[in-house]
């Protein structure tokens, strides 16, 4: 464990170096968490409370798996295409014990702006609507666990392939998750429906969701190898 | 001695191509092997079977009598420095290796690094980020990673490559020292052969995958043992006939003239009988002489025998 929180604490602190990833994720986070949400607060003649709630729900989840994608360019790919994942590979860590320290040292940041987004969409909907309008308790919950967890399970995932993928693979990949992302901001409200209501049911199960994603991620693992990385290396 | 490094009839396929063809060898405690040969001659694949960082299709690599794939904590006995120093760019120096530290249970980590920052000459740019540094002074600073623990064995990966005279200068003496002084076995991939002559005790040489030659280097540069012979001649032109001569009379071997100096290695023959041959013969001999040869020639000898054993 000592390993992991190693590598997480230097993760964390290189992506507190990285200026333009950062500035990236937090201009991404203000302008989706402070102009597509109140647009759609403002747009909508349902009740502003449960608006409210459906955007906090699907839009802050996006918006932090996407603050996790960007950062696991920073942490594996970066790590992977500079060759410094082989010296690492050859410390007293496990393979498994590299991955999570990984992912740990991005669900920490992307969980902050996860955070940050939320106030944002609160303070700007509410500006929007002239009355301050809170979540309810079972989306104060999913921000406060379920996202997180979702950004650990997407930085799980994510991570992973960029390992076990060389690097045109990776570029492929890199292309199917943006447009994944931007189909999510744009089509869940509208999947979801006016009349979806966010429950406890409905936390906890989204709460499994995650979880089933980050064992299934952990299980994975296992058909990482040394080998693989190493000889997806670029040359 | 002990052997540190164990290697036996190892092989390893990629995509049915055989990069390294049945290899065995063993490095014992304390040498600096050297391990060279051309570029794509397997050289990189057969470090990172030792590594860990590569499964062998046949044989066996070990390491400190363990198989750093499965072994993790025997890797914590040994150092690497890869031929990209293994450094985060946006991290001081400090906090590289102080990362590594960490990660190695080193305990009061930040002594360690203040003394190896001060071994290294660098403690007057550790807060900056490695980012900024010279290509030398990175390699400095990847040796320093790489020993950071005090590893039994250190494994380097083209140590000099691209750096100038002055910093493979300051390179070689960092390995030298901590073989002299710190006892450590060093494992050097290289093809540098300058390099290799000053300070391995030791090499392999590798050529598509297989071992073309393994001995000291001592032993190497005086022809396997065999003395190698140079004789000056008074006629720069009497070469060729001086080995006809030679070669007729038995007790020689590896006989060739350039520039009117014939060369030998004595395989039963004296070297006043050399003299003898040539003066009866009427070729007149101006100076003759025990030669050692370089590195470099024997390399060069190896490479053409293999390559016309291939084709």
């Amino acid at each position: 464990m000592r390993g992991v929180l190693v590598v997480a604490e230097k993760e964390i602190w290189q992506l507190l170096r990285s200026k333009n990833v950062l500035v990236s994720a937090v201009l991404f986070i203000v302008i989706f968490g402070g102009m597509t949400g109140p647009a759609m607060l403002a747009g909508s003649d349902a009740d502003p409370v449960q608006v409210m709630d459906q955007l906090l729900f699907y839009l802050v989840l996006v918006l932090g798996v996407f603050s996790a994608y960007l950062f696991t360019g920073q942490v594996f790919l970066r790590e992977k295409q500079e060759g410094v994942v082989e010296t690492l590979l050859c410390t007293p860590l496990s393979l498994r014990e590299i991955w999570l320290g990984k992912v740990v040292g991005i669900v920490v940041p992307a969980t902050v702006l996860s955070y940050l987004a939320s106030v944002i969409i609160v303070l700007v909907g509410s500006a929007v609507l002239g009355t301050t309008v809170w979540p309810s308790p079972p989306v104060i919950l999913h921000i406060l666990v379920v996202v997180p967890a979702f950004i650990g399970a997407g930085a799980g995932l994510i991570g992973f392939a960029q390992l076990l993928l060389g690097m045109r693979e990776n570029q492929v990949l890199n292309f199917a998750i943006i447009f994944g992302l931007i189909f999510l901001i744009s089509f869940t409200q509208a999947i979801l429906g006016p009349s979806f209501s966010v429950t406890w049911g409905v936390v906890a199960a989204v709460l499994a969701l995650a979880a089933v994603i980050i064992m299934g991620t952990a299980w994975l693992t296992r058909v990482l190898s040394r080998e693989r990385i190493v000889t997806t290396l670029p040359d | 001695m002990a052997a540190v490094i164990e290697v036996s009839s190892l092989g390893k396929e990629f995509g049915g191509r055989r990069v390294v063809d049945n290899i065995t060898f063993s490095v014992e405690k304390g040498e600096v092997f050297g391990y060279l040969g051309p570029n794509g001659a397997g050289k990189t694949t057969t470090m990172r079977i030792l590594l860990g960082l590569l499964a062998p299709t046949s044989g066996f690599a070990r390491v400190l009598a363990s198989d750093l794939a499965v072994d993790d904590r025997a890797r914590g006995d040994v150092g690497v420095l890869m031929e990209n120093n293994g450094l985060y760019e946006r991290l001081s120096a400090r906090e590289n290796l102080e990362y590594f530290a960490r990660l190695y249970g080193i305990e009061r980590p930040k002594d360690r690094v203040s003394e190896l920052l001060e071994f290294t000459g660098l403690q007057d740019r550790s807060s900056e980020p490695v980012g900024t540094f010279s290509t030398g002074m990175k390699r400095k600073l990847g040796i320093a990673r790489a020993i950071m623990h005090e590893p039994e064995i250190v494994f380097f990966d083209e140590p000099t490559s691209g750096l100038d005279p002055e910093a493979q200068h300051m390179v070689r003496e960092l390995i030298l020292d901590l073989s002299k002084r710190e006892g450590m076995t060093v494992f050097l991939n290289s093809h540098n052969l300058d390099e290799v002559q000053r300070i391995c005790t030791r090499v392999a040489i590798l050529h598509r995958g297989r071992i073309r030659a393994l001995d000291s280097v001592r032993n190497l540069v005086r022809g396997g043992g065999k003395s190698v012979y140079v004789v000056t001649l008074a006629d720069p032109a009497a070469g060729t006939a001086a080995v006809d001569i030679l070669s007729s009379a038995g007790g020689l071997s590896e006989i060739s003239a350039e520039d009117g100096r014939v060369s030998m290695s004595l395989d039963s023959l004296q070297p006043h009988e050399v003299i003898s041959l040539l003066v009866n013969g009427g070729i007149g001999v101006d100076e003759a002489r025990r030669e050692a040869r370089s590195l470099e020639e024997i390399y060069l000898g190896v490479m053409r025998q293999a390559e016309g054993d291939v084709s």
